[in-house]
């Protein structure tokens, strides 16, 4: 006899095995189709495991694409793009949280503002700017325009108003000014915004897409996910070679294996930034 | 969304001398503000100026007034794009707000194996726009994608996914709620956890069962981060833009045409920047209706229930 707790628990494990089939059967099946010589992969036989196991796809991706240099362009790109947005926006959210002057409520608007303001609008003057300025193709074109970014200033201002007064008055008191007040009594309180605000900015600078593939020509300027969309938007919405399709996901592996295995390691931090932002912001 | 709590009033100490200079909260904002108004706010409203000139980019640029928005009646291609997002956003928000909130409810239960079942929905999450992209290329391919041949086992075949106008958008469709479902689930977990567990236990005693505690509780009290999960959800959706770049460019024809795709191939590919500026506009225009009637119905309704 098979009692309701145990139905509910077969109900449970049934459908939990289903959802991690649904959610990680894509990413297995692209690890296996990147191991695979193009005759097992033209064909209607699922083999997950391949039969016969080769590196031909990766030996193809590090031959012919800059997939190394992509991916250290996009490195020094988002990790300057976090330093940039943790420097700029815990100075101004503590301004906005912590003193009185004239302005302040407007700016802050102003700034709040902008959240409204699809960034595809800024895309075509910043391209001409660069262009003006001859930055295109530069790391810079792709870390400053993320020194604007809103959600980081607003985060920080949330946080510097719930610190107490009392800490900063102390130092004070020590003789302290501001600017030392702010470096070593505001920040080392202010590390689980910090975090937040640089796990997000990294993150949405390692993804982005749009500016990157717009500000860089040159294929050695590139960043990942940009050289990534070239394995399929050669021929886009056509059959391509079967080859192709092993090389592509042996790119993907590439691109893909970085960010899932910090995100196991990092997994509680990955959530808190999300959910700080996604709820606050 | 919370209302923003003001600046408190300054301690006793401060109020009597203010410890800092009268330039020193300008000196703190300057290295932002200078960031924001060069990469944020200059360039919005130069894009807006933009939108009423003709530039190509060799060559200056001349003023044509409204010209821009006169040919955008008459543009077939931005009629096309116009209807796609609209479609595209139609069908993923409600499949990602119904999905991501199923799954946060099912994976909030107490039971073995959640924080298993939590990591495999996030994890698509993670991956970065253009591998999500190549990865269902391939496997929505015609003959030989996984879908496909399985869709083959169970009689139906040869689904032309991405190659057909008819069924493309659905594949991208498809491909975005894979995606992005781990996102919203995190922020339905997060609203989850601000239930307090008497309530569900005071019902209970008052005999509530499983689906009345779901529709007068759980439902009930999750409206405020329905609503934010929501908003996103549209926002996002309306920009649409990575997948279908890497998928179809758009493409057959113009049956995967998004506002996005369109205000690239306008601007950075015929190098029409002042029309590309224009349907920028437009976007804007659209994203912050939504935005002002969200606010609308967020204050008549959902406040009352939620915080």
């Amino acid at each position: 006899m098979i009692t309701t707790k145990q139905l509910g628990a077969l109900i449970w494990y049934i459908l939990l095995a289903l959802l991690l089939v649904l959610m990680l059967a894509p990413i297995v099946w692209m690890l296996s189709t990147s191991f695979k010589p193009e005759t097992e992969i033209g064909t209607i036989n699922i083999r997950w495991i391949p039969r016969t196991f080769t590196l031909e796809n990766y030996e193809k991706v590090f031959d012919r694409f800059n997939i190394l240099r992509w991916t250290l362009n996009s490195l020094i790109v988002s990790t300057g793009a976090t330093m940039l947005v943790l420097l700029l926006d815990s100075l101004a959210g503590y301004a906005l949280a912590r003193m009185n002057f004239a302005g302040r409520d407007v700016i802050f608007a102003v700034i709040l503002s902008m959240l409204f303001v699809p960034m595809q609008i800024t895309v075509v003057p910043l391209f001409l700017m660069f262009a003006e300025v001859e930055l295109t193709d530069t790391y810079l074109a792709l870390i400053l325009p993320v020194g604007a970014n809103v959600t980081g200033v607003f985060l920080m201002r949330q946080f510097f108003l719930n610190i107490p007064y009392e800490l900063e008055d102390a130092a004070r008191v020590d003789g302290a000014n501001t600017l030392r007040i702010w470096w070593s009594v505001v920040l080392p309180l202010a590390k689980p915004a910090l975090t937040a605000v640089a796990i997000v900015t990294f993150l949405s600078t390692w993804n982005s897409f749009f500016w990157p593939l717009i500000a860089t020509r040159t294929d050695a300027s590139r960043t990942l996910p940009v050289g990534i969309a070239q394995f399929m938007s050669l021929r886009p919405g056509q059959a391509q070679g079967m080859q192709a399709y092993g090389q592509a996901m042996a790119g993907a592996v590439i691109a893909a294996l970085p960010p899932i295995v910090v995100f196991y390691l990092l997994q509680r931090y990955f959530i808190e930034g999300i959910s700080m932002t996604g709820i606050k912001g | 969304m919370r209302v923003l709590p003001r600046p408190r009033a300054l301690a006793a100490s401060e109020r009597a001398v203010r410890p800092y200079s009268r330039w020193t909260p300008y000196l703190f904002l300057l290295p932002y503000l200078l960031a924001f108004l060069t990469f944020r706010l200059g360039p919005s409203i130069f894009g807006l100026g933009m939108s009423f000139t003709k530039w190509s980019i060799v060559g200056s640029p001349a003023w044509i007034g409204a010209r821009n928005y006169e040919l955008m009646q008459i543009d077939p291609r931005l009629d096309a794009a116009l209807k796609n997002t609209a479609f595209f956003t139609g069908l993923t928000v409600p499949l990602l707000v119904i999905t991501s909130l199923a799954l946060a409810i099912f994976l909030n239960q107490p039971r073995r194996g959640r924080a298993l079942g939590r990591v495999a929905a996030f994890t698509p999450y993670v991956l970065m726009s253009t591998v999500v992209g190549v990865l269902w290329t391939w496997l929505l391919e015609k003959d030989f994608g996984l879908i496909n041949v399985y869709l083959g086992k169970l009689g139906i075949g040869g689904v032309p996914w991405l190659m057909s106008k008819d069924v493309a958008m659905y594949g991208i469709i498809l491909t975005t709620v894979w995606w992005t479902v781990g996102y919203g689930m995190v922020l339905f977990l997060a609203g989850l956890q601000d239930i307090s567990a008497e309530l569900y236990e005071a019902a209970r005693i008052d005999g509530a069962g499983s689906l009345r505690l779901l529709r007068h509780i759980t439902l009930p009290l999750l409206a405020p981060t329905t609503f934010v999960v929501l908003m996103l959800t549209i926002i996002n959706s309306f920009q649409v833009f990575d997948q279908v770049y890497v998928m179809t460019s758009g493409g057959p024809g113009t049956a995967t045409l998004t506002l996005v795709q369109y205000i690239y191939t306008t601007a950075f590919q015929n190098l029409r920047m002042g029309y590309g500026a224009a349907i920028a506009t437009l976007l804007f225009a659209i994203l912050i209706t939504f935005a002002l009637i969200q606010a609308y119905l967020y204050r008549r309704g959902v406040r009352g229930v939620g915080s």
